[in-house]
């Protein structure tokens, strides 16, 4: 059987390597961390369960099987950390669904509104605000946005993750698009 | 052919159409400047989706995880001297406190260096000297602490040396378990 790089490491850890496993940390905790971030918005929260990640996937690397990619099988351990977080803290997380609340005010709390209502943003500045956008709307789309484009992820892959239909995928982020762009128009963002 | 709906426009751009439908749609979106225009802000969309906007992680997170994962316990050759110090000691203390020394292992010493000369009787004289001042010594901080404590010292030095016993041997325990991932902590 032919060991990829994360495989090889996770073989060093399982016979007492320390630096395999900091190296495998190493490769995964920016992605990790900024996948928990835009789901919590929290930084503390989110250092606590990246550590928390870590911890478990140490705990549980002897039940890992060498026949599956490892980023698969760490990101839905992940997943389901983040889940399970969010649910148990829902009433904390406001997002776009909730009718109540508008983008604006949402995103005033993050500084990022502006008074020129956003005409004459740059290139940059649009990023930066999209991105701040996706962190408001609903976990269900949020999340596989968050899989697709943080983590760059294959459909395929979102759905071994979530336990998801690829159907069912491709509908929530071709919904979370649709969302993304209304919320440009309705401030002005030259898209 | 009539107007492009969202979902074939995101489809579209996903690459995940037919060739022959993709030639459809690219000569619509050459004569309906809505659909093209709803194409290019669904395109632009994707391109800075697929550019995100990371965070860093604080550069104390991996030093942290580590030391949770891998706390620092004293190494093999420092828990194993440790034992053998513990019981080297153990062995002199119960030598000395005993007074073993009129009967033992001394007395033989003293009776050898008798029977001998040179070199041999030095060597045995000085022995015998460092013993007996040790146990002078030992006797003076025994009969001192009963004093104070009015406890007898004998019970206390085993309490104290069954105790550090215990808690090498948990440490070697530990540390076995803790090695290991896959672990339950």
């Amino acid at each position: 059987m032919i060991l990829d790089e994360d495989q090889v490491l996770i073989k060093k850890t399982l016979k007492g390597e320390k630096k395999a496993f900091e190296e495998l940390m190493r490769k995964y905790e920016k992605k990790i961390f900024n996948f928990v971030i835009r789901m919590v918005r929290n930084e503390e929260v989110a250092i606590d369960l990246t550590q928390d990640f870590f911890i478990k996937i140490f705990t549980v690397l002897d039940k890992y099987n060498f026949e599956y990619k490892f980023s698969t099988w760490a990101y839905r351990i992940c997943y389901n950390l983040v889940i399970d977080h969010i649910r148990k803290n829902q009433a904390q997380v406001n997002s776009l669904d909730d009718d109540s609340i508008s983008t604006k005010d949402m995103l005033s709390s993050d500084n990022v509104t502006r008074d020129d209502g956003f005409k004459n943003l740059s290139r940059e500045e649009t990023r930066i605000y999209i991105w701040k956008i996706v962190e408001h709307i609903a976990p269900k789309f949020r999340e596989l946005i968050l899989l697709r484009y943080i983590q760059d992820l294959k459909y395929e892959e979102i759905a071994e993750i979530t336990a998801l239909p690829v159907g069912t995928i491709k509908n929530r982020i071709f919904k979370a698009k649709e969302i993304l762009k209304q919320e440009m128009e309705k401030d002005g963002l030259p898209v | 052919m009539a107007c492009l709906s969202d979902d074939k426009i995101l489809t579209y751009l996903d690459g995940e159409i037919k060739s022959i439908e993709q030639a459809i749609i690219r000569d619509h979106l050459l004569i309906c400047p809505d659909c093209r225009r709803t194409t290019d802000s669904y395109a632009e969309l994707h391109k800075i989706l697929a550019q995100p906007v990371t965070s860093e992680p604080p550069a104390w997170l991996i030093p942290q995880i580590m030391k949770r994962i891998y706390p620092e316990i004293p190494k093999y050759t420092s828990i194993a001297a440790l034992i053998a110090a513990s019981f080297i000691f153990f062995v002199t203390w119960i030598y000395i406190y005993f007074d073993f020394s009129k009967n033992s292992l001394i007395k033989a010493l003293q009776l050898t260096a008798d029977s001998t000369s040179g070199w041999l009787v030095n060597i045995i004289k000085a022995i015998s000297t460092i013993y007996n001042s040790v146990q002078a010594a030992f006797k003076a901080c025994n009969a001192f602490l009963n004093m104070l404590l009015n406890i007898r010292l004998g019970g206390t030095m085993i309490i104290a040396f069954a105790l550090a016993f215990s808690g090498l041997v948990l440490s070697i325990l530990i540390r076995l378990l803790l090695k290991k991932p896959g672990a339950e902590k």
